[in-house]
């Protein structure tokens, strides 16, 4: 017999509220006899509109509401669920601890560090919502933006975008914890894609793939100043083409701020992450080589290499008020003048090895499990400016917009490439050079940090795109720097 | 859950009959997975989720807006309804888009939905775990890692122009990473196997795989850097195909002068043994036999005889060229990666892997790559570092485990050095889009390594 849309109306979301669902879910995990257990209700809006080529390639809106139960009760379990009923709800806490009682067919007893328990509220400052800004404004922004790029027929392919995210989430745990959080998110940018017939280039503004992001309103996305913008990356773009191959070799490299962020992020963001420390991302993402054994005892980096978590700082990626384990908000020593003094952690990551906790669970959307993630992981500003780095360097090459990243499973050895490159010789900038790349290991390049920019320079990019974890997940990070320098670095890696 | 195939229908019913666009699109996705996740020889992620989604596309003339909902309250279907013909009507148009896909009749392909995957208990999940866990005890190794996952999916496509498709698969994939300990040194060894059904999965066969190899690559070397031929087991096989698949082989990259396949149809391109195809009609192969858009997926002969042969379509891309039709290869729509093959098989050739390392005075036995990016897409230049398991071969024999290293390598040239194929082939899960590609083992020459690391 075919179902009834308004039958299935009733058997879903009976029109209770969100305070309502959490509270309903807690009272009833508090009843079962178990160890610990938490209940997480999100309800996620977000807008994309991508303009390709004068066209518009994308606009869509998607809402995902519902919500993910964590119980220890012999092993952890979890379970999510769209079911957005009592009767829902009990039925996931039954597949959640059905699920722990099998893990704890293979599982040692879990302890969680404890933490203060709050009840709280948390959100985003911003000035315009994003949501609420017309879609003609937004789309009319983006087809300037693309008019703009269009000055040269090699520029085949023109891109330009607009994203935005609005989170509303709760937390509740057995331990007393009722926290609710609004958060939002905006960015974009743009693209061209250069061709000849017989090379081809890309070149974006502010960032690649898909631009810059942060924690803030619709006056982000006005700052970022992608119109006034746009006809200089796409003209770099097609000047890419008949730009010289990177030369061979080892010199001194200045990272911009764009590729500084990913070059945290990938070899100090995720091998400080304890989870892989410990073993727990191993057939996946995999391990780390800063285990716990190095910890205070490993030079990470030359005496002015300092990096932190901070989920406090203003307008990142990675900022909120609490995680998903409800742990305050805090900035965290990783590196501390170049040596390696922290983790980002779990609660039971936390407990197992005795250290301090950060606050950096966080799970993509309702449906997943928090994983530690990272927040904003910042490189502390220097007191050089550019021009002085830039001065004072004989022979180098400047490093701009992410291209290509690969690094290996214990975040060792690592091979970036950008979308443009810059040589330095005697003190100037010179020439633009194609496909630079450049190759380390990452304790060795850190160790070369030499230079870096201050607080003037120090911009606190968005990273929208993280993976980790089985089922994958998708995080937003922050990553804050400023251009710094790294000695002795060897460029210009394969065949051309 | 709610969600068969006739609630579907009503819900598509419902919103057609609301929408006042001249096409509408409801696509509905539903996913039930599970996933047990074990490291350091315990069980510490353990999951089940279920979701939902309905994505509609609105379309006035050549404008189309698009928005979802996981909601089934008949409100926020309206509203997302009202939402993506709000959407459609605030643009200009796009001359490229012709229309929503009209009904196409389908090949019988085979449902790739087998009950026992979709039942499989965390208990059952466990259980097999553990015995994984005990059996490298037995052998010494304290460590093992890994994930077993069992999911069942489920989509329905319909448009107003009369498209209406449902189909649904399971797939169960089980992967160990075993890690021996000497003394302070580390051997890293890995084993996976894939099927809709999971009884095909013989766990203790994954198992043992990674055992053996963690235990044989104890104490590795160095090796000086430059070219080596290489013997790739399927798995680092499979990586390879997937960056191809991404830098070429879509109509829309070609289209847009950035694949390798642009200019180069009809050129022989590889070795002529290889032959490269997306065909989900293959009896090992998972997934909907139609896209996501409801057109049935037909089989693409992508590279023939080393032959740069074609590429694969959406209606979009197929929209944008003369006499040409969707291939059904579309992702959810609007979608800047489709079109895209989902089910790549590479055909096999004649030699075991015995064989090619019997045949190799100086090589390099590589179980799989990590962390693979593209250096140039047009170019194919791909780089990536080897892991779980990474040997020397002299004089036809495996001699002893090498650190793992980093290539940068053009994947067409690679592509045109291969001097054997394996006579059998393997199937893998994508991991992050649903995506299976069957792939063999590959003997490669003049293979290069440009760095390595320090394990």
């Amino acid at each position: 017999m075919r179902a009834n849309i308004f039958i299935l109306e009733r058997c879903l979301y009976g029109g209770a509220n969100m305070h309502d669902l959490v509270e309903f879910g807690i009272d009833e995990l508090g009843k079962r006899d178990i160890q610990y257990g938490d209940f997480r209700l999100s309800e996620i809006n977000t807008e994309v509109i991508n303009v390709k080529n004068g066209t518009v390639e994308a606009i869509k809106s998607s809402e995902s509401k519902g919500y993910g139960i964590r119980v220890i009760d012999g092993g952890w379990g979890f379970a999510s669920s769209a079911n957005l009923t009592e009767q829902g709800i009990q039925k996931t806490i039954k597949r959640a601890r059905k699920i722990a009682k099998a893990s704890s067919k293979a599982s040692e007893p879990i302890e969680l560090k404890d933490i203060d328990i709050h009840q709280d509220s948390y959100t985003t400052p911003y000035k315009k919502d994003p949501f609420k800004v017309d879609l003609e404004e937004k789309l009319d922004y983006l087809m300037d933006v693309d008019e703009w790029m269009d000055i040269d027929e090699k520029i085949k392919v023109r891109k330009c975008n607009f994203n935005a995210w609005k989170t509303k989430k709760f937390f509740a745990s057995t331990e007393g914890a009722r926290i609710e959080q609004d958060l939002i998110k905006t960015g974009g940018g743009l693209s061209v894609n250069v061709s000849d017939g017989e090379d081809t280039q890309t070149r974006s503004y502010p960032n690649s793939f898909g631009g810059d992001f942060n924690s803030r309103g619709y006056e982000f996305f006005e700052n970022l100043e992608i119109l006034e913008n746009a006809e200089e990356t796409a003209q770099e773009g097609v000047d890419l083409l008949d730009a010289e191959q990177c030369p061979e070799g080892e010199m001194d490299i200045i990272l911009n701020t764009n590729q500084l962020a990913l070059q945290i992020h990938e070899s100090c963001g995720h091998p400080t992450e304890l989870d892989r420390a410990l073993g727990t991302e191993a057939s996946y993402a995999g391990t780390s080589f800063m285990t716990p054994d190095k910890l205070n005892d490993l030079r990470y980096g030359s005496n002015i290499v300092n990096i932190v978590s901070d989920p406090t700082a203003e307008g990142g990626l990675g900022t909120f008020g609490y995680d998903d384990e409800g742990v305050k908000a805090r900035k965290v020593d990783l590196i501390k003048d170049g040596m390696f003094v922290g983790y980002q952690t779990s609660r039971e990551g936390a407990a197992k090895v005795g250290s301090e906790i950060s606050g950096s669970m966080r799970a993509d959307g309702w449906k997943n499990l928090p994983l530690v993630r990272m927040t904003n992981i910042n490189l502390e500003p220097g007191d050089w400016s550019k021009k002085e780095i830039i001065e004072e360097t004989d022979k180098g090459i400047i490093f701009d917009g992410i291209k290509s990243w690969s690094i290996d499973d214990k975040r060792l050895n690592f091979q970036f490439g950008t979308e443009a490159g810059y040589l330095v010789e005697d003190g100037e900038v010179t020439e633009l050079i194609k496909n630079p790349t450049y190759t380390g290991i990452t304790y060795e390049f850190w160790r070369n940090c030499d230079a870096i920019a201050g607080k003037d320079e120090w911009v606190l990019h968005g990273v929208p795109n993280c993976g980790k974890g089985e089922p994958p997940q998708t995080m937003q990070v922050g990553h804050g720097c400023a251009p710094s320098r790294f000695r002795d670095i060897r460029v210009g890696v394969g065949k051309w | 859950m709610v969600g068969s195939e006739q609630d579907f229908e009503t819900i598509s019913e419902k919103l057609e009959k609301e929408a006042k666009a001249d096409e509408i699109e409801v696509r509905i996705t539903k996913s039930d997975t599970a996933l047990t996740r074990y490291a350091n020889s315990q069980i510490h992620q353990n999951i089940g989720q279920e979701d939902l989604d309905v994505s509609i596309r609105a379309v006035f003339g050549n404008k189309t807006g698009a928005a979802s909902t996981n909601s089934l309250e008949l409100d926020s279907l309206k509203k997302c309804l009202s939402t993506a013909e709000k959407i459609a009507k605030y643009q200009e148009g796009d001359p490229d888009f012709k229309g929503l896909p009209e009904p196409k009749e389908q090949q019988s392909v085979k449902e790739n939905y087998v009950k026992n995957t979709a039942k499989f208990t965390p208990d059952q999940r466990a259980q097999k775990v553990k015995e994984i866990i005990e059996m490298a005890r037995d052998e010494g190794i304290d460590r093992v890692y890994g994930a077993f996952k069992t999911e069942s999916q489920s989509l329905f496509v319909a448009n107003s122009n009369g498209v209406k498709k449902f189909s649904r698969f399971t797939s169960s994939n089980l992967t160990t990473t075993a890690i021996a300990d000497w003394d302070d040194d580390q051997g890293f060894g890995w084993g996976e196997s894939c099927s809709a059904d999971v009884r095909d999965i013989d766990h203790i066969d994954v198992g043992r795989t990674a055992i053996e190899k963690g235990l044989n690559n104890l104490d590795t070397e160095k090796i000086e850097l430059g070219e080596y031929d290489v013997v790739l087991e399927p798995l680092a096989v499979q990586s390879i195909l997937m960056y191809m698949d991404m830098m070429g082989f879509s109509a829309k990259k070609v289209q847009e002068e950035r694949s390798f396949m642009k200019g180069k149809f009809g050129e022989q391109i590889m070795d002529e043994r290889v032959n490269i195809y997306d065909d989900i009609s293959d009896p090992e192969m998972i997934g909907y036999p139609f896209d996501y858009e409801g057109v049935p997926k037909r089989r693409v002969d992508i590279i023939k005889n080393g032959v740069a042969n074609e590429v694969v379509y959406d209606s979009y891309t197929a929209g944008r060229e003369e006499d040409k039709e969707s291939t059904g290869h579309a992702l959810p729509m609007p979608n800047p990666m489709s079109p895209l093959a989902m089910n790549l098989l590479m055909d096999t050739g004649n030699y075991s892997q015995e064989e090619m390392i019997e045949e190799t005075n100086k090589g390099i036995l590589v179980t799989r790559f990590n962390y693979c990016r593209p250096v140039h897409p047009v170019k194919g230049i791909l780089t990536g570092l080897t892991r779980d398991g990474t040997w020397l071969i002299e004089d036809g024999e495996i001699k002893h485990p090498l650190n793992n290293l980093r290539f940068t390598q053009n994947l067409i040239e690679a592509f045109n050095n291969i001097e054997g194929i394996g006579e059998k082939r393997k199937l893998f899960a994508m991991g992050f889009y649903p995506a299976y590609f069957a792939a063999p083992a590959l003997k490669i020459s003049d293979f290069n390594f440009t760095g390595t690391t320090e394990f």
